[in-house]
């Protein structure tokens, strides 16, 4: 059996290369998400793997947080340095002075400046020959003084500097403009995997990450034969207790690894959801593929059962040929899939700073994923039409004549579809109350749509019907070849139906998450815009740097600002909750940002009070006039202190959770005494590009901070959902591709079946491109009966969700992307004439004589 | 095509299409049809010449393999002629495109195939319609109705292929090659399927055709009885013209046809 279906496959080959393509282009999402998760961990590993072989234990500072920085780095100098060199087993000293600066490229790009880390600084630490050996010098020299820097060769090619050029760069204030004196290289793999490096002298490393004279960290080498643990433990009696304390690199690397775990967990999600779309989309391909062979070779099947073949091996012969396509097609997929891998990283980060680059790793996972996959779908694929080529009576091999094609469709069929479609449905609409997007109502809309989708799915057959006719109606205006191509698509409705189920559920997929994003993206737009009155926004990149204090008045005195509003960020523990609370000045924070208080007023802010947003109010059950117990700023759970509550707010993003008066805010905030944010209220709302590089100039143009206006910002915001974009139109490409080769392989095979009824058409005088043009009609009615579906499915499931949005969002309101809609039906109907072309032409190129040839 | 709209008001009497009685409805001179090279190449037909008189209905006999077929495919504009001329009327097949040849096919020839072919999805009367529905004109009712009545099919219209039996379709396949008027009707073993009733019956409509309503039809068979119904029968052999009979009958036919088969070698093509 297994070389019959062998020959088989070889015969049917053109028939088969569609399954093939489909399947493959399934697994291809599969090993290639696979392969990408797996490179894109190998190299986030490298840029997370902090190199520990060249130390055995380090001495770090102590201190608790929001101390300043000459109490927290004071224990470690150099006099703690010397000590260390004498303690036993202990063989090398280095002093360090490690921190984080932000670059701005030589266009002023700033670098990596969007990403959590990879902006590494560090202290050039030359050894007894003078040189640092960790970074060994390519060109120029080592950095001497605070107007001097080396870069990694990488990073200044990246950054298009050269040995001489002045550099700009912040560490988490003011803009530093040093010198770019000497390019090192480096085998640290977190500035390989694409951060950036910045070497400093000692000094000016100290001044910047530690405090003058002090470092932030000493790491000790062991003499040969010292335990690591050991020695931690004798290292740890030397120090100064509460000030510093020691570790073992083992300790580190075995934090870091987990750590590396639980970041690199994600990963490989968008790619798999693009997986099982097209691997299930595929499968109705694949079912109708093997239907369709089946029906063809009936006869032949009838005749092995005449001669002999027993029902089980009818079977077999038909599973085993689709485990050859399955095996063809893991195998073409794979090698797709490494070109997905490839892919990716430009598609999910379209930065280019967020994943961290590397070479492709191949896993046996992704390999066995693949063939797994590949076979076992197609198997389980063509397990239905293997069912029906076994119940193939051995008399159908005498039959002669041709069976028309049977257009019953089950009863059965018809009362599940029903069912599934009025239970999803009913989920969906019990939603309808939902006010919150609790993860229980979230479970039944995706468990209401699939079952929807499901009941659709099996209605397919029994809609095609009435659907097609109706579609007739448009088709006739092309005469009797509209009116025989209407007539060919109902000829075998379950055919139809299988074949646009495809375009259906990517239809449905697109249209209902477009019109989700759309909706949402709207809302967040007015949020955004809602509660800021501000022109500009100067915002800095992450809590942890912070607006030069500086810069704040030489805002102000640029010419066209009327307000310059400082604002400190931080968060405030009032109870288990950490909040976000915002710092302003009472004088100025009316012009700058536009509060709805529901009761009291914002000029009341002063030390000691804050303004609370009405969900803050509700979760802490307080009013106006009442008080709570807080803390303000990270890590001070213990020592909460009473505010007294001057205001309460509807909710504000720009405002946040709690509004504070700047000083007690700046006060704790990340960085002692910074601020985040200056809005900038300008004379007459004057918005300009002058006035944008005025503003700019005014904070140096810092690489550490954005100067947005409020028309960006609120841009900014919307793009939050910029992925579920990228994932619509990712869905609406591989359903289209999917679906195209389901649309040619279905039109070639009824093609071939259709030989001698094209032939007669020839001969009573159709001529050929009344041909094509019955073939693309054809595929254009089954294209244009799985958009309606899909549209119908999708929007009503989108509609249904959105109900859930309405609580989450208040400006939430169900609004149709009329643009991505009219491109997905487009592309759906220009798919279905696109995929006609090839069995269009095969058709119009069929001689009349087809009509008398023998059967 | 002017001439071929003769009143429909003259039942059973459409007229005879074309000017002149003398010519004939199609001809074919010095036509030969070759298939394959080399060692594969055979000879269908080898320089035949025939005509086929308007208001005929003309059999063309002849054992398998002797060319028959290739005749009628390559008079009705079917099949390309390898050299030699095939003419409809006064048109000169070979000179016409593939748009042409499908035209004159739609406009001037009809056919009725030994496996009915009908088109499944259309109903008896669509199927009749077809070729005047791809041409782009309108049935006209009356000649329509005489067609269906002459066929007797007229309780059957609305019925698809498959709920007719073999006869009711074949009977819709000869109403398919009347309703358009064409100047020539080609009928390729029309009775091959068929029992032998049927096939009278079938056979009857065609010379009732050519009687009454004046049609010019040229059948292709192998079957004596068949032929005996035509006015005239040719007979082929080995890709040659070699007899000719008029108004034959069965054991006439018969007579002829094994007077030559055992010289005819068979050959399949």
């Amino acid at each position: 059996m297994l070389r019959t279906a062998l020959r088989n496959v070889l015969a049917h080959k053109a028939r088969l290369i569609m399954t093939v393509l489909a399947v493959g282009l399934g697994v291809a999402f599969i090993s290639g998400s696979l392969v990408f998760a797996d490179s894109t961990v190998a190299a986030y590993r490298a840029s997370l793997s902090e190199d520990y072989a060249d130390r055995d234990v380090s001495v770090s500072p102590k201190a608790p947080p929001g101390a300043s920085a000459d109490e927290q780095y004071g224990a470690l100098d150099d006099a703690l340095v010397r000590e260390l060199s004498t303690v036993a087993g202990v063989a090398s000293v280095r002093p360090t002075a490690n921190g984080s600066v932000t670059l701005a490229a030589k266009d002023g790009t700033p670098m990596r400046a969007d990403s959590m880390g990879g902006r590494f600084a560090v202290a050039y630490v030359p050894g007894p020959d003078g040189r640092d050996r960790r970074y060994p010098l390519t060109a120029g020299r080592a950095p001497r003084g605070s107007g001097e820097v080396a870069l990694d060769r990488g990073t200044a090619a990246a950054a298009g500097y050269a040995v001489g050029d002045v550099v700009t760069l912040a560490a988490d204030g003011p803009v530093l403009r040093p010198r770019l004196v000497g390019l090192v290289s480096t085998e640290d793999s977190r500035v390989n995997a694409g951060g950036t490096l910045a070497v400093f002298d000692m000094a000016t490393a100290q001044k910047l990450f530690a405090a003058p004279g002090h470092y932030n960290g000493i790491d000790l080498k062991a003499t040969p034969g010292t335990d690591q643990f050991e020695l931690s433990d004798r290292v740890g009696a030397v120090l100064p207790a509460d000030r510093a304390e020691a570790t073992t690199a083992s300790a580190q690397a075995a934090q870091q690894s987990l750590f590396i775990g639980t970041k690199t967990k994600s990963y490989a999600r968008l790619p798999l959801v693009f997986a099982v779309v097209s691997l299930f989309i595929g499968t109705f391909l694949i079912v109708n593929t093997f239907s369709m062979l089946v029906a063809r070779r009936g006869r032949e099947i009838a005749l092995l059962r005449a001669i002999g073949a027993t029902r089980r091996q009818v079977v077999r012969s038909v599973l085993a040929e689709a485990a050859l396509v399955g095996l063809g097609a893991s195998v073409l997929g794979f090698v797709l899939g490494l070109g997905v891998a490839s892919v990716l990283p430009y598609v999910l980060d379209t930065s280019g700073d967020l994943l961290p680059s590397g070479p492709l790793v191949i896993g046996p996972t992704a390999i066995l994923a693949s063939l797994a996959v590949g076979v076992g779908v197609t198997v389980l694929a063509a397990w239905l039409p293997s069912r029906r080529a076994a119940r193939i009576a051995p008399v159908e091999a005498m039959r002669t004549a041709e069976q028309p094609p049977s257009a019953v469709v089950s009863r059965v069929r018809g009362t599940v579809g029903v069912i599934m479609v009025v239970l999803g449905a009913g989920l969906l609409f019990t939603l309808s109350d939902a006010t919150s997007a609790t993860d229980a109502d979230l479970q039944t809309a995706m468990f209401g749509c699939g079952i929807l989708m499901a009941g659709l799915i099996v209605l397919a057959p029994l809609l095609a019907v009435p659907v097609i006719r109706l579609l007739g109606r448009l088709t006739t205006r092309f005469g009797v070849v509209g009116d025989l191509a209407r007539d060919n698509t109902l000829r075998d409705p379950r055919r139809t139906a299988a074949t646009a189920v495809a375009l259906m559920i990517s239809t449905a997929l697109v249209s209902g998450l477009a019109v989700i994003d759309r909706s949402t993206s709207e809302a967040l737009d007015s949020q955004a815009a809602a509660g800021l009155s501000a022109d500009y926004v100067i915002s800095t990149r992450n809590t942890t740097t912070a607006v030069d204090s500086a810069a704040v008045r030489r805002v102000g005195d640029v010419p066209g600002v009327r307000t310059a509003s400082a604002t400190a960020d931080s968060t405030i523990s009032a109870g288990p909750l950490v909040k976000t609370i915002s710092g302003v000045d009472p004088r100025t924070v009316d012009d700058v940002m536009t509060l709805r208080f529901l009761s009291g007023s914002a000029k009341a802010l002063g030390p000691g009070k804050v303004a609370v947003s009405r969900s803050f109010a509700l979760d802490h059950h307080v009013t106006t006039g009442g008080r709570i117990e807080a803390s303000i700023g990270p890590g001070t759970g213990d020592r909460d202190e009473p505010y007294t509550v001057v205001g309460v707010y509807e909710d504000n993003p720009t405002a946040q959770d709690v509004l504070g008066y700047r000083a007690d805010v700046q006060h704790h905030a990340y960085l002692r005494d910074s601020v985040q944010r200056i809005l900038v209220r300008t004379t007459d709302g004057t918005v300009s590009r002058d006035l944008e590089k005025h503003l700019r100039a005014a904070v140096s143009d810092s690489p550490l901070l954005k100067v947005q206006s409020r028309e960006r910002l609120v841009e900014e915001q919307a793009g939050v959902a910029g992925e579920l974009m990228t994932m619509v139109f990712g869905l609406l490409a591989i359903g289209v591709l999917v679906s195209a080769l389901g649309m040619v392989n279905t039109l070639a095979m009824s093609v071939a079946e259709r030989t001698r009824e094209i032939g007669v058409l020839r001969a009573v005088g159709m001529d050929r491109s009344g041909i094509r043009r019955m073939i693309r009609l054809e595929a254009v009615c089954v294209a244009a009966f799985g958009t309606l579906l899909g549209l119908v499915g999708g929007l009503f499931g989108a509609w249904k969700v959105s109900g859930l949005a309405n609580g989450a969002i208040p400006q939430y309101s169900f609004s149709l992307p009329w643009d991505t809609l009219a491109l997905v039906v487009l592309l759906s109907l220009a798919v279905g004439a696109a995929a006609a072309a090839l069995p269009a032409r095969r058709a119009a190129a069929l001689s009349p004589l087809e009509a008398v040839a023998e059967a | 095509m002017s001439q071929m709209f003769v009143s429909p008001g003259v039942p059973g009497g459409p007229g005879v299409p074309g000017s002149s009685t003398s010519e004939p409805a199609a001809r074919a001179t010095g036509l030969t049809k070759v298939y394959g090279k080399g060692d594969t190449r055979v000879t269908a037909l080898d320089s035949v010449s025939v005509e086929f008189a308007r208001a005929r209905f003309t059999a063309v006999m002849g054992p398998s393999g002797s060319g028959k077929s290739t005749l009628m495919h390559c008079m009705a504009g079917l099949d390309p002629v390898t050299s030699g001329s095939a003419r409809i009327g006064d048109v000169e097949l070979a000179s016409l495109n593939d748009r042409r040849l499908t035209e004159l096919r739609r406009e001037r020839v009809g056919f009725v195939f030994q496996g009915f072919n009908l088109l499944p999805t259309l109903t008896a009367l669509e199927n009749m319609t077809l070729p005047l529905r791809l041409a782009g004109r309108r049935p006209d009712t009356a000649w329509l109705d005489t067609v269906v009545a002459t066929v007797g099919l007229a309780g059957r219209l609305a019925h698809r292929p498959a709920q007719l039996s073999g006869g009711q379709q074949q009977r819709v396949a000869v109403a398919r090659a009347l309703v358009s008027r064409p100047e020539i009707v080609f009928a390729d073993e029309p009775t091959g399927n068929l029992d032998s009733r049927s096939g009278a019956e079938v056979l009857g409509f065609l010379r009732d055709s050519v009687r009454e309503l004046g049609q010019t039809v040229v059948m292709v068979t192998h079957d004596p009885v068949a032929a005996a119904h035509a006015d005239r029968v040719v007979f082929l052999a080995d890709g040659r013209l070699v007899d000719e009979l008029h108004d034959p009958t069965a054991d006439a036919v018969l007579d002829r046809m094994l007077a030559f088969e055992p010289q005819g070698s068979r050959r399949t093509r």
